[in-house]
């Protein structure tokens, strides 16, 4: 039993960092419709900016704000200079996908060419120490990414439905034509949803790195485990991110533990969620129907 | 995907007013030279060189798979470098563990990943778009862990060595496999290069008549307009699927080259970056033009082999950089790739002379 409890928080812990990268995926679906497959490596790149900035000898709080910063701004400049030019992702699906790709590649080895191809050591945001409770040891690192993704969450909540930006970015998400009419600024909206989405991507990757090791290629498969977080919720739901990032996380650290034949591929719960989702909800769980008028 | 580049010649069709049909001299000298060149590279190459350049075909006859798919079909996978792998490992072990010869080996890891991509294609029917490049590249970046997983028949992380028995002196042993040539006229690498050359044509006319025929015709269809399509009579289910089959059946023939051009295979030549090279060949070279892979695989291999190792050791990830950019770029002003740009560009010429033409004629007829 403690044996399980233990895995299933490890489950939690790493849950919550595939909400945080879902959440980035949500914006960015809900503001430009695509499925972002550079969203790992922009957070890869941004983490490597706190790495700098910490290494400077700032405290590691402040250098993960800076991360955001410079993060807001690389995913604001990818939206603006690639992927705005290139046209709607669902009449040119093979060109936007192959843009996103393009930023995949392109960032990666420019990680690789600025910062090396060594992997950096970033300590763990809130130390390496941990509580026990029941007999179980759960490490600070884990509450704490928990208690962020809580804070992101909510932050998004209130920005959405609180705000009179977040409304307008729901009615661009909507409608951008109609939103356009009635005087929202479509384009701006489009590039801060890009700049946030890659702001909370920062997060998803400080949170990594500790554990994983700092490296260019740290991000690919928390990637895919935040698509099928949001595959799971639905593609443009917050809500869904995170139920899904939590449904996610648990799967993949108790499946391999337990189910023989596993044993290594801690993907294979995803993948097979993915793949299920898809061809029986393609909504998710807590998605919006796409009807299609003929 | 942008008109140029949807119908084979149609910009040059609809422009230029059908020309009496004519000797296209200018093509067949390039085929000649290019059919020269191609049979006078390894002699004119060290034989690493040579062994790259068969690893360029490897590329080619993949992204060759992936454009009959991706390009003319539309089902974007993200995903063939998986397909590559499981052909790479099906050649290796027949050879090495059942002891199957080279070429039934080759054409039974096509069989294998024919049978593999039709169970991709058929969720793929429901699954489309962005979605369906989703899934693939879940299935790309699942595939180095599963070859892990089953290590006790993959040989896992440190990979597998393709071997054959041999005998020698001292009785018979499992010696790396090589390829020679009858008599032994031809070194090992010149050999290999034949041989493959041999198969590349051959998979890329196999390619041609494929995307000329009806079929051809029904699978663009299907990518145009699924509902037009199946009102036409296509049976959009069965093109989709074969079609992810047949491509499927490439790229695990592409893999086998690979397997055998190396010797050796390990789970990391197989990771979601192979997948991509992929991509970046179709798309550069032309999706949905038969040769566009096969220009995009020369490209790919000119910057990665030829290119990079020139740069000093601190630069090298700077080839990827400027390969990320360069595929933006062509995403942007040249969605055709390369033979995109040409046609567009022959297109304008056949339309400088369509005009003049009835501007010459014009002016006789006020004569």
């Amino acid at each position: 039993m403690t044996d399980f409890l233990q895995v299933l928080f490890v489950g939690i812990g790493d849950g919550a960092i595939y909400a945080m990268l879902g959440l980035g995926l949500v914006v960015i679906y809900r503001s430009t419709g695509l499925l972002n497959f550079a969203q790992g490596e922009m957070a890869m790149f941004s983490t490597f900016i706190v790495w700098t900035v910490w290494d400077l000898g700032v405290p590691l709080p402040l250098a993960v704000i800076a991360g955001m910063v410079g993060g807001f701004g690389v995913g604001a400049l990818a939206h603006q200079i690639a992927v705005r030019p290139v046209g709607d992702p669902h009449e040119k699906p093979l060109a936007v996908v192959m843009v996103t790709i393009g930023l995949f590649v392109g960032l990666n080895s420019a990680a690789q060419l600025v910062w090396g191809t060594l992997d950096r050591d970033l300590p763990p945001l809130f130390g390496s120490g941990g509580i026990e409770v029941a007999g179980v040891a759960i490490a600070w690192q884990k509450i704490g990414a928990v208690i962020v993704l809580a804070v992101l969450a909510l932050g998004f909540y209130l920005l959405f439905q609180r705000t009179g930006l977040g409304l307008a970015m729901r009615a661009v998400a909507s409608n951008s034509e109609s939103a356009s009419l009635v005087g929202v600024p479509v384009p701006k909206l489009l590039m801060l949803g890009w700049g946030l989405a890659a702001a909370v991507g920062t997060v998803a990757g400080v949170f990594t790195a500790p554990g994983r090791g700092l490296g260019s290629n740290m991000m690919q498969l928390t990637l895919i485990f935040g698509f099928a977080a949001i595959t799971l919720g639905g593609f443009d739901s917050l809500l869904g991110a995170v139920v899904g990032g939590f449904v996610v996380g648990i799967a993949s650290s108790v499946v391999p533990q337990y189910v023989p034949g596993f044993e290594k591929m801690p993907l294979a719960p995803a993948f097979i969620l993915i793949l299920a989702v898809l061809l029986f909800r393609p909504e998710g769980l807590f998605g919006r129907k796409q009807v299609q008028r003929v | 995907m942008s008109d140029a580049t949807a119908l084979g010649d149609g910009p040059t069709a609809k422009v230029a007013p059908s020309p009496a049909r004519r000797v296209p001299v200018g093509r067949v000298v390039v085929s000649v030279v290019v059919a020269a060149v191609l049979v006078a590279l390894p002699f004119m190459f060290p034989a690493f060189r040579v062994e790259q350049f068969v690893g360029w075909m490897a590329l080619a006859i993949a992204a060759c798979g992936l454009n009959l798919l991706t390009g003319y079909n539309g089902q974007i996978s993200v995903g063939h470098g998986a397909l590559y792998g499981t052909g790479a490992y099906a050649t290796a072990l027949l050879i090495t563990d059942l002891g199957w010869p080279v070429w039934p080996s080759v054409a039974a890891a096509g069989v294998i990943c024919f049978v593999v991509g039709v169970a991709i294609g058929l969720p793929a029917l429901r699954i489309k778009g962005l979605y369906l490049a989703l899934v693939t590249l879940a299935v790309a970046t699942l595939f180095p862990l599963i070859i892990e997983q089953f290590s006790s028949i993959t040989g896992g992380g440190s990979g597998l060595s393709i071997t054959t028995p041999q005998e020698t002196p001292r009785g018979v042993i499992e010696r790396p496999i090589r390829l020679e040539s009858p008599g032994g006229s031809l070194a090992p690498d010149q050999w290999k290069y034949f041989v493959f050359l041999v198969l590349t044509v051959v998979v890329f006319v196999v390619m041609r008549n494929i995307v000329r025929s009806r079929t051809g015709r029904s699978l663009v269809a299907v990518r145009d307009n699924e509902t037009a399509a199946e009102v036409s009579g296509v049976h959009v289910a069965r093109v989709k699927i074969l079609t992810f089959g047949v491509s499927s059946a490439m790229a695990g023939i592409g893999g086998a080259v690979f397997a055998l051009n190396n010797g050796r295979i390990n789970p990391s030549s197989f990771t979601i970056v192979v997948s991509i090279y992929f991509l970046i060949a179709v798309v550069v070279g032309g999706a949905a033009s038969v040769i566009g892979p096969a220009i995009g695989a020369v490209a790919y291999g000119l910057f990665i082999d030829v290119l990079s190792p020139e740069l000093p050791e601190r630069f090298k990830p700077a080839t990827p950089v400027i390969l990320g950019v360069l595929l933006i770029l062509l995403m942007l002003f040249a969605p055709g790739g390369i033979v995109g740009m040409w046609r567009t560009s022959a297109a304008k010429r056949a339309a400088k002379r369509a005009r003049a033409a009835t501007a010459a004629a014009a002016s006789g007829d006020t004569v």
